[in-house]
């Protein structure tokens, strides 16, 4: 039994009131499974967690490991991606039931963006209105009646989960156009090993390192023309991007190019990268850049980064391209709405994971219902990404809210509301290495392919400021490295770490407690 | 490998080189003007007006000082000769092209980069301009041994170590061109010698030649000996053997078969003992270069389109 936090440290812990913690139950009792990480935690202390901590940014900083963002004197840049060191430990049973809810999820989307540019017809069963779905900005015309090969479109997706007060598992959003994170979580753990290797004396979190591979296992399981060797890029609108890091990262753990769209071009309905030996054709993109800039010929005229004719020789079904043009419209806030509902209307299931209450600002009734509790309410609008344009209703002032309403009103189809989502505490060490309660969500990262695998945890996002719901890292948040724990793994020292080590020979060594007699004897009689 | 990235490649490969090279260059000078004496035998080995001009910056009408010359050439970011500028440039190419280099060899670059950074930088360059210097070579040749031990050996390499071999016997060509005004004899052995610690050679020639180290042994051993790894014909033999390599089809490379003739030309008056005019091999042999480039830029990189421009179908 591992004493109270609190008892062993001045520091002592409060869970922010109201919320749930995933670590210490009510009283201060760590939760069975963070029992062994709490007294390590307990045994590191504040002064050697600092410690790691500086040398966690000299690491990133020199490593490139680093985001631009926002802070109150306007833009950083190379800041060194905020890590915190404490880890956040999801049991066996628990990822399991998030797992099976992922998937379920996934695989309705994946439907409900085939539907869309086919039969419609969880529109004619009145399932969702078709007004709403045509008026979404990333419903694409120009992909009508394509089916991708395997007929998969969302390829990669990374839903963003929260914990309400309760502990329950909720779904916050869809992201099935370009997600990103997926490095930082492979990051994460490696920094993890060289920075606070104690921390793992008690657990074996489940690998995460195989992701890259899954990728390019389902990038070449949908590439065709595979009677060849299938070439796959990945896709980067280029070094200014915030996300070129992680770019760059996925490209090299694949071993395929890093083309930008300079590098591609379109000849007769075929994709090409320009090369030192000419013209080599591609067969599938892994795409880091919206529908809107991807082809100046069928979206946005004015793009520069985009390939003119990709669109054709999409339809033309010479190259594949993830996630599929026209995915985006699964990846809208008003239609996030209802996905519980294409869940059911697909696979006859239950949802396993539940939405956060939303309400429909082209609802009247809803929204007449949402304007009435602005000051209690999230409003989100629903094309954006990455917490742009969000007003949390408790932190904002009265006529700001009185502003938004009327914005809201002008463009309901534009907007959602949200009831506030509590979201659970995890511990974490702040700059002098005392740990105290901060915010987190979580975005696992699936990958469509032959099936749908979703790489264990994914990246938790953790707001760094005491009391502040706002995890996005492109406005200061941190992240955290996410370990589920096997089926049936309790946490005590692994069986291996109590043998001794076992002693090798060095080779040209002549001295040292291993070079026994009987070895001088073998080496003499040969000699 | 994309022509875009072969592009970055070489040109990165030149950009660290030059570094490397400014760093040593500055550093022999430095050393050289300390203990220059008006009348002595050695005598100021460049001047620091044509300092420079080695380096193409212009060096206007205003009397040259040594200091402004010194952080001019290392620390201004506004200068593109300076190390600073070459770094900081080399920098950005390796970030395009960090999933084709190792992840070692990343580091060490950014790490580099951001040490000039440093707000002290211009107070270490007043107080000791050699640690300074000695740092950014070791950087640099930290840079290319981590690519000997950890990137692939494939034609990625071959562009990244081609840039580098060209820049190095240019940037040997331009120290002899300034040492060696159109009349060689005029060159003092002071200058020579200077220039040879210069390019860190002094113990491969004390090595390689027997004779004193006076200006025309030590100018062709710069120029003509394969068997030092800087001189300008092993420089142009590297290029040619890395785009050899490089290269689909090598035996119709122009590139490939220019450096070719141009070895193979250095070769054979390395043979002949007398009488060749140095100066006029050395303007020869950048003439030449610059043709490779040339070569180079419309064999390899052609297929990059200008950046910033889409093109049409």
């Amino acid at each position: 039994m591992v004493e109270p936090f609190a008892v062993r440290e001045p520091n002592v812990y409060r869970p922010s009131r109201g919320g749930f913690d995933e670590v210490f139950a009510l009283g201060g009792i760590p939760r069975e499974h963070a029992q062994a990480l709490v007294a390590e935690l307990a045994r590191l202390g504040p002064a050697q967690l600092a410690e790691a901590g500086r040398l966690r940014d000299a690491i990133f900083v020199q490593q490139g490991i680093t985001f631009d963002a926002t802070g109150e004197d306007g833009p950083v840049r190379d800041r060194p991606f905020p890590l915190d060191l404490v880890p956040r430990i999801l049991p066996a049973d628990e990822w399991a039931s998030i797992e099976r809810g992922l998937e379920q999820r996934i695989r309705a989307l994946n439907h409900f963006v085939d539907d869309v540019y086919h039969g419609r017809e969880v529109v004619r069963a009145g399932v969702v209105p078709w007004r709403l779905v045509v008026s979404r900005s990333h419903f694409a015309r120009a992909v009508h009646g394509v089916r991708p090969p395997g007929g998969v479109y969302c390829h990669v997706a990374g839903c963003d989960l929260v914990r309400d007060a309760d502990g329950s598992w909720k779904v916050l959003e869809d992201n099935v156009r370009t997600p990103s994170g997926i490095s930082y979580v492979l990051e994460n753990r490696v920094a993890m090993t060289r920075l606070v290797p104690r921390l793992f004396q008690h657990y074996r979190p489940r690998p995460v390192d195989h992701y890259p591979q899954l990728l390019l296992a389902a990038l070449r399981a949908v590439a065709p023309g595979a009677d060849e060797e299938a070439t796959v890029v990945v896709w980067t609108p280029g070094p200014h991007n915030s996300a070129y890091f992680e770019h760059a990262f996925l490209a090299r753990q694949m071993g395929v190019e890093l083309v930008e769209a300079t590098d591609l071009v379109v000849r007769d309905d075929v994709l090409y990268m320009r090369t030192t030996a000419g013209l080599r054709r591609v067969h599938a993109v892994y795409r880091r850049l919206d529908d809107d800039f991807a082809d100046p010929l069928e979206f946005r005229p004015d793009s520069l980064l985009g390939v003119p004719g990709l669109v054709r020789a999409y339809r033309a079904g010479t190259v594949a391209v993830a996630n599929a043009f026209g995915t985006g419209v699964a990846d809208d806030k008003a239609i996030y709405h209802y996905v519980p509902a294409m869940i059911r209307f697909y696979l006859g299931e239950e949802p396993i994971l539940d939405n956060v209450e939303t309400y429909l600002m082209s609802d009247r009734a809803a929204r007449e219902h949402a304007l009435s509790r602005m000051d209690e309410l999230v409003f989100k609008p629903t094309g954006e990404s990455g917490g742009k344009g969000v007003f949390i209703g408790p932190q904002t002032e009265p006529d700001v809210l009185a502003g938004l309403a009327d914005v809201v009103r002008a463009q309901p189809d534009r907007w959602i509301a949200q009831e506030v989502v509590q979201l659970s505490t995890v511990p974490t060490a702040g700059p002098d290495g005392r740990i105290a309660p901060r915010h987190v969500d979580l975005r696992p990262f699936a990958v469509f392919g032959e099936g749908i695998t979703i790489v264990p945890g994914g990246l938790t996002r953790v707001a760094m400021v005491e009391g502040s719901m706002v995890v996005n890292s492109s406005r200061g948040g941190g992240s955290k490295d996410t370990w589920v724990l096997e089926p049936g793994d309790r946490p005590g020292p692994r069986p291996a770490d109590e043998l001794p080590p076992p002693v090798v020979p060095l080779p040209g060594l002549r001295q040292g407690s291993d070079w026994t007699g009987q070895q001088q004897q073998q080496q003499q009689g040969r000699g | 490998m994309l022509a875009r990235i072969a592009h970055e490649l070489f040109w990165l490969g030149r950009n660290i080189t030059r570094a490397e090279h400014t760093a040593r260059m500055l550093d022999g000078v430095f050393q050289a003007d300390l203990q220059a004496r008006p009348s002595g035998p050695t005598g100021v080995a460049f001047g620091w007006r044509s300092i420079l001009a080695t380096m193409g910056v212009d060096p206007g009408t205003a009397p040259v000082r040594r200091d402004d010359v010194l952080r001019r050439l290392t620390l201004d970011r506004d200068e593109p000769a300076s190390i600073v500028s070459c770094v900081e440039r080399s920098r950005e190419q390796a970030r395009t092209v960090r999933d084709v280099i190792s992840a070692e060899m990343w580091e060490s670059l950014n790490t580099t980069h951001l040490r000039l950074r440093d707000g002290d930088m211009e107070g270490r360059l007043a107080t000791s301009p050699y640690a300074v210097l000695r740092d950014v070579r070791e950087r640099c040749a930290l840079f290319w041994g981590l690519m000997q031990r950890t990137m692939l050996r494939d034609e990625a390499r071959s562009f990244l170590v081609a840039g580098g071999r060209i820049e190095s016997a240019d940037m040997v060509l331009r120290m002899l061109r300034v040492a060696l005004p159109g009349d060689e004899v005029s060159s003092s052995d002071g200058q020579a010698l200077a220039l040879l610690q210069a390019v860190g050679g002094f113990q491969a020639f004390r090595r390689a030649v027997p004779a004193p180290a006076n200006a025309r042994p030590v100018m062709r051993f710069l120029v003509y000996e394969a068997a030092y790894p800087d001189s300008v014909a092993a420089s142009i033999a590297g290029a040619q053997v890395q785009l050899e390599v490089a290269d689909h089809a090598p035996r119709s490379s122009e590139p490939v078969l220019r450096l070719s003739r141009l070895g193979a030309d250095l070769e054979l008056r390395a043979r002949s003992t007398e009488g060749d005019d140095l100066a006029a091999v050395c303007a020869g042999v950048q003439a030449e270069l610059a043709a490779v480039d040339r070569d180079i830029a419309e064999r390899y990189f052609a297929g990059a389109a200008p950046l910033g421009v889409v093109s049409t179908v």
